[in-house]
């Protein structure tokens, strides 16, 4: 009965291979004691560009010749976020780092327990409160924080030569100091100077800007959700769709043709966080008139930048973490800047040489290390950002693209908001 | 409902040639076919400017092997691992399924055994379930047993098909003559020998085609492994979705990703469209 | 093919002594054996997962945290209480009937079309069946990138007849009828091949009588090849349906979001389920979303087995 053996063998394999795996339970490991000399790898998992370039890795194994880094980029933030939030649930999988953008932080501290405590001598210090506020859940720095996203205003010099207005840095400047209605009636000037292109590029964009400069804008402080009734919320709402009505190029922020219309003049203004600076010059390569100009409505505010966490389910925590500290330090962390535009968080970084005479020759030579420095010191306000702080977001964002896509009119689309908003329950 | 094993000679219904008004019709379907990935063609071998070039040129410019360069040695398309990671999965799944739909069809359709009918019920009413609606607790099964993230959490969802039963049981009822079987089993071999040297042999046109659609649904299938997968070790189609999500989107490179891994099939087409045409007439309900 | 077949059953296999009992338990058992492996796994990863997301719809269960307590009908009340999911509904229903409708009608002129004494037969077949080996989430992005809303191809060549620009991402219905072409884009031709085959099937005499009875090329299209079709075009829809009602790729690539749009104009009951799950953590509401996308499904599967039954009793074939 060779034969008949066979068959009953391959049903059996097959009936039991759905099974068996049940038998095979998932090995979290704890951390072993350090071995200093034992040959590691230690993943790190970022997204979009940390600026943490191969000189960089290479580096650290340098200095740990036992430890070789390998870094694993997600596309994007929110693939980035799913990802680690499917891997928590699924218990394996995560790197030994993961890097989670500061608008899903908020997000993660539920889940305080499953990272480890970074804090340290080291990086008691290193950065401002609000930076080192925003890692801390259940008492523990599960965040150490990479960079911050202070705002600036980046514009198009020809298109400003063309609606006749000033067209150095230094200028554009001083006729944008003010709140968000002077910048408002700046691009009213604009405007009517009819130059064909639209003053900024989004509602969704413009009210990221102010959104940030509220402590209390969706939520309060133990986490009471009160985007619907909060006054800031709707009067925000409604004076970005008034200006946007006139002055917007009516793209949704980071769909094709918000993309297109950067690289074909739709607009001639953004609010311009740190990060900003790559996004741009990698959609628009051929453009030369980019400039930045040291001013913020209203100020200043922080639009983004994100934190390195430990999951505990990793292997290597212990060196994971020493890792972590070691690449968000200042020196390591003003690298990353000059590749990619991530703005350090560390405060010790911003009177170091490197940083303060860094130049862009892209944005016409813009002193990109003193416009953020100041763009970092006039930020005042700390938003406070709870679970729910991205879904509200979303919710807004979504609202505001249909008033300017045409298909609802402003108080629709706020009562939808509302609506949406009591649906995130 | 029946599936026809023999090429039956038709007569058309109409004895002459057609008009040349039925060629013009066909050739503007075939144009609507090919055109998109024309289109991709045009796109992915031009530059970031192209497509918003209002004076773009009809014929394809000479950076398409350098896009599909980039495309490839991005870090986060992982682009030969994705491609690898394909065609283990359908062939795995194919493999699998043509195997255990030909074991069972040659059941159901050759053998006698009681509540055969009920069961052969059964089989044809799951065809009609959509069994892609159990993800939430297939994922948690596999965040359980750790599976995330593994190829085997995309391969053993798939490792049977009732449809792929149904087809092989239409097929050996009419393809074998019942006195094969009973001639078998009189020369005294056992039933798997009957099956293997005489079930099988006969179901191998079919087997191909099951083998042929599975493949092509395996490769192109996206919602499941989507979810389950990593970035870090994607099937094509998921990679290829990750392409679309960066930040600055260069559509020269998205759609010369698009064409790259729109290839293989493509040429799995040039090599079998032959049998995959006969494999749906045949496979289709006849009145 | 038969020749050889004969010769592998004129092979006397070689015998092996075993006993009468294990000839017996072979004839009785195998024909189980061989059945079993496809039961057995459907059960696991086919008709177990339906089931239990019954059992994750009834509690309150996240993502990362796992079951938590009881909830009974809540997240069903939950979400039919969401706007967002009647519109989901509306919307699945919206892009299946513009993806299938239009889609049978074109698959039957083509199939009428390649019925008839062509030159070049499998070219013509192979020609209309290549969109079928591209893969969806390739013709979404290619078809994403030509709907483009101000830059895209459909609306530049539109300039060009001095119409003007569709808003293809805000406005709903232009939303769904551009992932409805995606779908018909892939699956026309193969549908028209496989009512190819069911025109091939009709007796040819059927036309010849008609002929002879003075029927012109269209009556004898519409009052025997229609009718004769209709088996056929059951089964197309019923696949249709079946796939069409739980569409994911094409929207979720349709943007840069994947969420369905800003005004949820293409957001369709998958989509839904997806963000639910994935994007609110929330596997309870989830899972509701999916049996009651499961409940219409085979709702309509049975209305559509209702009609299918009485149709074939009229035709009385039976396999």
């Amino acid at each position: 009965m060779k034969l008949s053996r066979r068959t009953t063998a391959v049903a059996a394999i097959a009936g039991a291979a759905a099974f068996a795996l049940i038998a095979t339970g998932c090995s979290s490991g704890g951390t072993p004691a350090a071995d200093s000399n034992k040959p590691i790898t230690l993943t790190l998992a970022t997204f979009n560009n940390f600026g943490y370039d191969d000189a960089l890795l290479a580096e650290y194994h340098k200095l740990h010749p036992n430890i070789t880094v390998v870094q694993n980029k997600a596309a994007t933030s929110d693939a980035a976020q799913t990802n680690l939030f499917t891997k928590l649930a699924a218990g394996s999988g995560l790197g030994d780092i993961e890097a989670v953008d500061g608008d899903w932080m908020p997000k993660v501290r539920k889940y305080a327990n499953k990272f480890v405590d970074l804090a340290s001598s080291d990086n008691k210090d290193r950065y401002s409160s609000w930076k080192t506020a925003g890692g801390i859940a259940d008492g523990k720095q599960i965040g150490l924080g990479t960079d911050i996203g202070p705002e600036a205003i980046c514009y198009r010099s020809d298109l400003f030569a063309k609606a006749g207005l000033p067209t150095e840095p230094d200028a554009v400047a001083k006729l944008l100091t003010g709140d968000w209605n002077t910048y408002y009636s700046v691009g009213k000037t604009f405007a009517e100077a009819k130059t064909g292109a639209a003053w900024f590029d989004s509602a969704g964009a413009t009210f990221q800007g102010l959104a940030n400069q509220y402590k209390n804008f969706y939520e309060k402080n133990d986490g009471t959700v009160i985007a619907a009734t909060n006054p800031d919320v709707k009067a925000a709402f409604e004076s970005v769709l008034k200006a946007s009505s006139t002055e917007s190029s009516h793209l949704t922020q980071w769909s094709d043709n918000w993309t297109a219309g950067m690289a074909n003049g739709a607009y001639a203004t953004m609010l311009c966080p740190a990060w900003m600076l790559g996004v741009i010059q990698g959609d628009t390569p051929k453009l030369t008139d980019w400039k930045i100009a040291n001013v913020f409505p209203n100020g200043g505010g922080n639009w983004g930048g994100s934190y390195l966490l430990v999951p505990t389910q990793g292997k290597h925590t212990a060196e994971a973490k020493a890792l972590a500290d070691w690449i968000t330090a200042p020196a390591q962390q003003i690298k990353a800047f000059k590749v990619a535009g991530t703005f350090p968080s560390q405060v010790a970084a911003y009177t170091d040489p490197t940083l303060t005479g860094a130049k862009n020759t892209f944005f016409n030579d813009a002193e990109i290390g003193k416009i953020y420095i100041d763009r970092a010191n006039a930020v005042k306000v700390t938003p406070f950002k709870g679970a729910t702080y991205g879904s509200i977001m979303t919710a807004v964002q979504n609202g505001l693209t249909r008033v300017e896509t045409g298909t609802q009119s402003v108080d629709d689309s706020w009562n939808q908001v509302v609506t949406d908003i009591k649906a995130l329950g | 409902m029946t599936i026809s094993p023999l090429r039956r000679r038709i007569r058309p219904i109409t004895i002459g040639r057609p008009s040349p008004i039925v060629y013009v019709f066909l050739a503007i379907v075939m144009v609507a076919s090919v055109f998109p990935l024309y289109w991709s063609l045009l796109i992915g071998s031009g530059d970031s400017s192209t497509i918003n070039d209002p004076n773009m040129s009809w014929w394809p410019g000479g950076n398409f092997f350098a896009n599909a360069a980039s495309v490839i040695g991005n870090q986060s398309v992982n682009f030969w691992k994705s491609l690898g990671n394909s065609v283990i999965v359908s062939s795995v799944v194919s493999a699998s399924v043509v195997f255990f739909s030909t074991l069972a069809g040659y059941s159901f359709a050759k053998l006698r055994f009681r509540a055969k009918k009920g069961l052969l019920v059964f089989v044809i009413a799951t065809t009609a379930v959509p069994t892609q609606l159990g993800v939430v607790p297939l994922f948690i099964a596999m965040s359980t047993f750790g599976w995330t993230g593994t190829l085997g959490a995309v391969i053993v969802p798939a490792l049977v098909s009732a449809f792929g039963v149904f087809w092989m049981t239409q097929y050996i009822g009419q393809a074998l003559p019942d006195e094969l079987v009973e001639a078998g089993r009189i020369d005294g071999a056992s039933m798997f020998q009957t099956f293997w040297y005489i079930g099988l042999p006969s179901a191998r046109p079919a087997a191909a085609m099951l083998a042929l659609f599975t493949f092509i649904t395996t490769w192109t299938n996206f919602f499941w492994p989507f979810i389950v997968l990593n970035a870090d070790n994607p099937t094509l189609p998921v990679s290829l979705a990750t392409l679309q999500a960066n930040y600055f989107i260069d559509y020269s490179i998205v759609l010369a990703g698009v064409l790259l891994a729109t290839l293989p099939l493509i040429a799995l087409f040039v090599i079998a469209g032959k049998q995959l045409v006969a494999g749906i007439m045949q496979g289709a309900v006849k009145g | 093919m038969t020749t050889s077949t004969l010769r592998a059953a004129q092979r006397t296999p070689r015998r092996i002594a075993f006993s009468q009992k294990l000839g017996r338990w072979d004839i009785r058992f195998s024909p189980y054996l061989y059945i079993s492996p496809f039961f057995l796994l459907f059960s696991v990863v086919g008709l177990f997962p339906l089931l239990y997301t019954g059992w994750v719809s009834l509690h309150a269960w996240d993502l990362i945290g796992g079951q938590g307590g009881f909830v009974g009908g809540d997240n069903f009340v939950w979400v039919l209480q969401q706007q967002k999911f009647w519109i989901a509904l509306r919307n699945t229903f919206s892009i299946f009937l513009l993806s299938s409708v239009p889609q049978i009608v074109v698959a039957i002129v083509i199939a009428a079309v390649l019925d008839t004494n062509l030159r070049g037969k499998t070219f013509w077949r192979m020609g209309v069946l290549l969109p079928y080996v591209v893969m969806p989430v390739a013709v979404s992005l290619i078809f994403s990138n030509m709907y483009g809303d101000k830059y895209g191809l459909v609306n530049t060549l539109l300039a060009h007849l001095g119409i003007p620009g569709i808003p293809w991402h805000s406005n709903p219905l232009a939303s769904q009828f551009a992932i409805a072409s995606m779908v018909n884009f892939r699956w026309t031709g193969y549908n028209a091949l496989i009512l190819l085959a069911g025109m091939q099937a009709i007796p040819r005499d059927y036309y010849e009588a008609a002929t002879i009875d003075g029927a012109g090329a269209l009556r004898r299209f519409f009052s025997i090849t229609i009718p004769q079709l209709r088996p056929t075009l059951i089964f197309v829809i019923i696949t249709a349906t079946i796939g069409g009602l739980q569409i994911f790729d094409e929207p979720r690539l349709f943007d840069q979001y994947g969420t369905g749009g800003a005004n949820s104009q293409w957001l369709t009951l998958t989509i839904y389920l997806y963000n639910l799950g994935w994007g609110q953590l929330n596997f309870g509401r989830a899972a509701a979303v999916a049996w009651l996308l499961f409940l219409v499904i085979v709702l309509i599967g049975l209305i559509n087995l209702a009609i299918t039954r009485r149709i074939a009793s009229n035709e009385g074939r039976d396999s």
